[in-house]
Formats: structure tokens, sequence, C-alpha cells
């Protein structure tokens, strides 16, 4: 993973004393709470329901085990035992205290971290596919890309004050696991460049994003992508929150609008004083080795005899496995979806374990990955059960990945202040219901995604079932979009029958699922490829209780 | 009649308003809150309000009757006063009062 | 209770540190140019400078498209940038352009909602003074220059983007 030299190292500690001083001014009135927000806010410090939440940045996910050993700390130290992994492939922690913030920064910058550009209305964390560098299907690394980007976004002195928040992900595979189209900007790599999708987001109003550049050299992406931003930040709307991302001017302008206005706007620009050349990108990417992969010798019978014997085993290395570009290496999703558990949460002693299991079992390396699960992206087949061990003792080895029960959530009215609903004690429920594991691997794949408000923190709208908890007149209500998905078939979920309470919310998914389990030609049809030939109006009546 | 609640500027804690003139006032737990009548309270909101460098975003609570929160922010505030509903910190906040749930 | 920062009078102040008398005047649409160093609306600059004799300085706000003065830069010395909130972050774009794209070499000023906290960014996108909310104009100066040495990216000012320093030519 990336290494910070001098310059890396100086950034954020110009940061951490810039910041620690503006902590000072704030404690001592200087600053008034107006002025302090978003200042506060651009180094990832929200004042929230019960204290001030610190979301810490995991640059495109990557994290090394000693990195996961500081949140363990961090967790400890000045929270309450726990943390919370989020959809930017970041992590939160819920009960931060302001004077304390100056020493959890000092701390994470020991490990190369840092919690800048976590908010604000600036470029946010880049995200990718959390297969990276490891997955089959690869055509591209997009962490080196994903590096780059990190670096010309920090302290973009232009971009700082942006309409409302970017967010911009990368995949470098055919698989886009990376939910490319629902950002502002996604960039699929391929063997001839870029293509710049621009314009997706979710929220009150989602809309998938338009391919505006194709072939885009990646030498180049760094001015173009400035240009892409300029224009955003001087004709992006700012007189109405909900209609300032750049969905909103690309639909305006119509994308070829947009696109004719960067390439004119690309076109002014001082190129090579903006793009760096190709001698630190070869220096970005020798930062992305192959790990040095242990020759481990592999006994395929041992490991069907093995899973023979302890069927959980098997279960799990059959949903939480992923084949990787090396025969004898998978990638292990460790689920951080147990039963009746907050999706994401996991506490000190857990980070603890995961590290432990990426030094024993994974050259050392971890991912998050934006359905807030962990990653080990390289493991020998070999070490599967020792390490299946290890994570069943401390409660990491639920079998769910991509099932059912393998839910997004965002934290909801539980902790958040912009929420309207909540969506983890929803979460746990639906946990509850589908806890069965023969039930849920006859399921299949299908993926629940809950937000607690409009602002779709939850990725409702692209959940093959979509929940949206929603306040009508003081109740907690909770409307159901079917259809969505955030792969390479991108596709918006739409709401389908009325609004439920939170106690019927369970049951609707229990009918839909037993209606769908009726109607599919058979076990290789997904629930999604279902609702898909059939139409969302098939399963409609399912979700409300027959009169 | 209503409530008085914050956040302390320090740690942001959420914070009641229980009599008095300082921070040393204002309470950790719901259940000693005061309830005030909506003139005091709006006067109250008035000067905490300005005084920034001890309780962060005060507003106020209304209640139906002294233990009843109007329905409309019942989710939100019966979370607040009483801790997350689910999770690891489920119910912290009234459990740290050694209480039973308020509102 | 110090006082907040951001309560003091506004100063001119140069990107230098120098704190000086402001000697230009905002002119009204309808008001007679009759000074000397007259700063006039964006849209009167654009109406009128074709016809007019000598330099001025004009104001920039947010909405405007400062690339329309390009046929009048040379009857331009002074460019006022507004900032009606420090949140509006057009500004930054429209320094750079002024800077970079249309290479004009006289003073572009920050004006309105300007405050220390964004004094860094300001000078990175080619800001050289600024009419400074602080009690302290020159001490706000030297602290954010004094922050960071380095920069990752190229802006208007002379930082070299870190790449350049790990690969010299």
């Amino acid at each position: 993973m990336y290494v910070y030299d001098q310059f890396d190292h100086a950034m954020v500690t110009a940061r951490n004393a810039e910041f620690k001083d503006q902590v000072e001014r704030r404690l001592k009135g200087e600053l008034s709470e107006d002025q302090f927000k978003p200042l506060r806010l651009m180094n990832g410090l929200y004042l929230q329901l019960h204290a001030y939440m610190l979301r810490i940045a995991v640059p495109y996910g990557v994290l090394s085990s000693r990195q996961m050993r500081t949140f363990a700390h961090i967790a400890r130290t000045y929270d309450r035992d726990f943390g919370h992994f989020t959809t930017r492939q970041n992590i939160q922690f819920n009960w931060i205290k302001l004077a304390d913030t100056p020493q959890i920064l000092e701390d994470l910058a020991a490990v190369e971290m840092h919690a800048i550009q976590t908010s604000g209305n600036c470029i946010r964390n880049t995200t990718t596919d959390q297969f990276a560098g490891a997955a089959k299907d690869e055509i591209d690394d997009p962490r080196p890309w994903a590096e780059l980007i990190r670096q010309w976004s920090t302290f973009h002195p232009e971009f700082t004050f942006l309409p409302r928040k970017f967010k911009i992900a990368i995949t470098g595979a055919t698989r886009d696991r990376a939910a490319i189209r629902v950002h502002d900007i996604g960039l699929q790599l391929t063997d001839k460049g870029f293509d710049v999708y621009v314009g997706g987001g979710m929220g009150r109003t989602p809309h998938l994003g338009h391919l505006i550049k194709s072939g885009l050299s990646g030498e180049k992406l760094l001015s173009y992508l400035e240009a892409a931003l300029r224009v955003y930040n001087r004709y992006g709307r700012r007189d109405n929150i909900y209609k300032a991302r750049i969905k909103i001017l690309v639909s305006a302008l119509g994308p070829q609008e947009y696109a004719r206005q960067v390439e004119e706007e690309w076109a002014t620009l001082d190129q090579a004083q903006i793009d760096a050349p190709h001698a630190e990108i070869a220096r970005i990417k020798s930062f992305f080795p192959q790990p040095a992969y242990a020759d481990k010798a592999f006994d395929a019978a041992a490991l069907d005899r093995t899973k023979a014997a302890d069927a959980g085993f098997a279960r799990w290395v059959r949903n939480n496995t992923l084949a990787h570009r090396r025969d004898d290496h998978v990638s292990v999703t460790i689920s951080l979806k147990p039963t009746g558990l907050p999706p994401g949460d996991a506490s000190s002693a857990q980070m603890d374990v995961m590290a432990d299991a990426a030094d024993r079992f994974a050259y050392g390396e971890l991912r998050v990955s934006h359905e807030q699960n962990i990653i080990l992206p390289h493991v020998a087949k070999a070490d599967l059960y020792d390490l299946y061990r290890l994570l069943d003792q401390n409660g990491l080895s639920s079998a769910n990945v991509g099932k059912i029960t393998d839910m997004i959530a965002c934290p909801g009215l539980d902790y958040c202040s912009l929420a309207n609903a909540r969506s983890i004690p929803l979460a746990q429920d639906i946990s509850q219901r589908f806890a069965d594991a023969e039930l849920t691997d006859k399921i299949g794949d299908l993926q629940i995604k809950i937000s607690g408000c409009i602002n779709a923190c939850g990725h409702h709208h692209v959940g093959h079932i979509g929940i949206l908890g929603v306040d009508k007149q003081g109740e907690e209500f909770y409307q159901i979009l079917l259809g969505g998905r955030a792969d390479e078939q991108a596709a918006l979920g739409v709401i389908t029958g009325k609004g439920l309470s939170a106690e019927a919310v369970p049951a609707a998914l229990e009918r839909l699922i037993k209606l769908y389990l009726e109607l599919r030609t058979d076990e290789t049809e997904r629930f999604i490829d279902t609702v898909g030939r059939l139409g969302r109006d098939a399963f409609a009546g399912a979700l409300h209780e027959p009169a | 009649m209503k409530l008085l609640t914050a956040n302390r500027l320090t740690d942001g804690l959420v914070l009641w308003y229980a009599g008095g003139p300082d921070l040393s006032g204002w309470t950790e737990d719901a259940a000693l809150a005061t309830r005030l009548e909506d003139e005091a309270a709006a006067a109250l909101l008035e000067e905490w309000k300005a005084r920034e460098t001890e309780v962060v975003a005060p507003y106020l609570v209304p209640l139906v009757d002294e233990n009843t929160l109007v329905k409309r922010e019942y989710v939100r505030e019966h979370v607040r006063a009483n801790g997350p509903t689910a999770g690891q910190t489920a119910f912290d906040t009234a459990r740290q009062h050694q209480r039973g749930e308020v509102f | 209770m110090s006082q907040l920062n951001s309560s003091h009078a506004p100063q001119l102040v140069s990107d230098q540190g120098e704190v000086r008398a402001n000697g230009w005047t905002l002119l009204a649409d309808d008001e007679a140019i009759g000074v000397d160093q007259a700063v006039l609306s964006f849209a009167r600059a654009v109406n009128e400078l074709d016809g007019l004799n000598g330099r001025y300085g004009v104001r920039i706000a947010p909405g405007d498209d400062v690339r329309l003065l390009t046929p009048f830069l040379s009857k331009i010395a002074l460019i006022e940038v507004a900032f009606p909130g420090y949140r509006d972050g057009r500004g930054y774009s429209t320094a750079r352009i002024v800077r970079q794209d249309l290479g004009f070499d006289g003073e572009i000023r920050a004006v309105g909602d300007v405050l220390r906290d964004q004094l860094f960014w300001m000078m990175r996108c080619g800001f050289d003074s600024f009419l400074l909310k602080d009690a302290d104009p020159a001490g706000a100066i030297a602290y954010a220059r004094s922050l960071y040495k380095t920069a990752y990216q190229s802006a208007a000012d002379g930082l070299k983007p870190v790449w350049a320093l790990r690969h010299p030519a």
C-alpha cells in the first residue's frame, strides 16, 4: 500500500496543527459555532444526536493491520469501545470529545491516517473496488489512480467550498463493485484509459451518471477532473441545498453541453502544471505491487474433506470468498452483519482480531467495502480453515456475504441528527427474521439497503430491495423500493406499495421473498432478475397484508 | 411546557437545563430536566444561545405534560434522552443514570 | 470571553502582511465617475470600459463570468472578488481564471466575508490583498503563510506541486 514520504507527513502534520489551533480558538470563543462548523467538518468532526462523531478516512478502503489496531485503540481510549464502518469505506466513531480530537488526529498521523475532507463541501474520499489488485476480473488496478486523486484533491484551494460534497469512485474490473454510476464522477478503467461518468448520485433526486468521455489517458486524468470540477464550482446551484449536487447541473445543462463546457475549460488549463508526470504515476504505482505470495502447498482434496466435516466452514467458503487472480489464493470477506447487531459495527477486540488475521493470513492488508464489511484481499487457500476458526472464535464468521442479511444500513435516527427514522433496529429485526442459514442460502443473492432519510447514505435507491425511512407526523414509516442495483447494470429502484410501519416490514419482506421463491424459474434466477422479468407490480401486492 | 436542551461544547454530550445561572446547573440526565413554562423557556433559550463557549445548538423540546413528549418529536427526543435504541450502546444514557427510559 | 475574530471591522492587508489604507471606492451604477481609483460593478465595466480612459477597479460577484472582461484588461488595475458568505467558493475559480487563464497581473482582492481560515486557499488561487475581518490582519497573514510549506497541486501561487519536488527536472 501507499507509504507516506516527508511531503505527505508534512501535509498531515500541518493540518493537525491548524485544526488544533482552531479547536483552541473555538473553546476560547474566538470562533463562533457558525464559523467553526465548516472547519471541524473539513476534519470529519460532526455534532450528532448524542455527541461528536469523528469520521476517519480510509483512502479507497485500503487499510494495514497497524492502522486497524489504531482504530481499536481509538475505540478503547476515546470512544465506547466500538466503531462503525461506513458506505464510504471509512470508519466513524460516535462518542468523541471535541477536546480529545487533536490527540486522536495525532495518533492517526502516526500511522499515516487522517480525517481530512471526510465531510464538508469538498472532494471526499475516493472509493473503489474492495477487491482491487486481487480480483480475477480486473483489467487494471484502480488504487494508484485513487491515490493520485487523493493527493490532487487534498487541500485543493479552488475546490474547498464547492456547492455541495463531491464523491468520486473508480473501478478497474469488468464487474462494477464500486457503484460508479451513482457517484458525482465515476471512473471505469478500460484498456484504452478512463471512461468518465458524471452526474450520478442518490439523495432526494437520484440519477445515474452519464458517460461524457471515453478513453481519457491516465496522464491527463487530473487536469480533466480539474476542468470538470471548475465547471461545477462555477455553475452548480447554490440557492437550494437539495439542488446543489452536480447531478442537477448535468441534468439541467444536458450531459453533452456539460461535456462541451468541460472540454472548453480543459483547453484553457495549463495541463502540464496540473497533471503529474509519468515518473510520479510510476512512483505511486510502485507502492501497489502484488504481495510476496507464500507458496503454501494447497491440497484441494483436503479442503473438501474439511468442508465435508464442518458445514459452517463449507458455507463460509461458499459465501464469503471470491476468486483470486492466483488459483491458490482467494479474497475473504469478513461479514460485519452478524444476526441482530448493527451493520458495519466492530468492537475494539474484533478490530484487533481482524488485524491479527491480516498479519497471520493476509500479508497484513485489509480493505473496507462500501457494503460495510472487511476484506482480506489475499488469503492462501491452505490457510482458510485456520483463518475461519480464528474469526469464528470472535464472532466474525457470519457466512452471509451478498445474502439477504448482508444489509447496508446508515446509522439512522439512533445517532444521526439528519435522520427522519431509525435504520439499525429495522436491520436487526430483518436479520433475525432471516437468521436461518438454509433459508438465506436458498434465497440467494439479494441486497437490502436501508436509509433513515432521503439523503440516502444507506444507498436505498440501488438496493435490490431498498428501504427508506420517513417521518409521518411523528411516526416512523418505511417505503419499499424494488429493482435497484449498483453494479455494471446500475438501475434505480422504484417505490412500490404504501409505506409500512417498522413492525410490518419484516413480515412484508417475508411475503415478498415467499412470492419470489414461487415465481423464480429456478434457483439460478436471482431476486433482482425475477423482478426484472416480471416487473415490480407483480410483487407490490405481497408487501401488504392480505385484507 | 418545554425542556431546554443542548450539547456541551467540550464533549458534545446531551445536556438538559435544570436551573441555575451557569453550566453546572445543566444535567446529563433528562429525567432531572426542569419543566419550563413557555415564556421562561423562550427567555432562557435566548440567553443560552449566546453562551457558545458552554453549550452548542440549544433548542426547546415541547411537552404535552410533564412526562410526555409531543408526538412529532417523540423518536428523536426519546433517543436523545435514553441513548440509541439499538446496538452496543442501546439505552446507554438511561443505564448510566441508573434509571429506566424516560418519556 | 474573547472577542470573535470576525467581529472586527475589515482592514485591508496584502499577501505580504502589510496593512494599508484602502484608496478605492465602489461606485453605484448611476454614480458619475468623479474619483480616482473608482471600482465599477461588473455589468458597468462590461458595458462602459470600452469607452473609458484610465484604469479602474471592477467588483466581481460570484455569478459573474469574469472572462467577459478579457477585452478590457489593460484598463483594469484592481479586481475585487466578492464573497457574500465564506461558504460560496465561486470566487476561488474566478481568481484562478483571472490570474492563470487571462494572465492578469494587477491586484486581485478578496472582499466580503473574508476570514483568516480562508486566507491560505485564497493566496493559492491568486489573491494578493484582502479586506480581512480580523483583530490582527498581519498576524493572520503570517499564520496562513506559516502553515503549509508545500502543496499537492499547482495553483496560481508560486508553490510547486509536491510531484515536482519529488521529481526535480
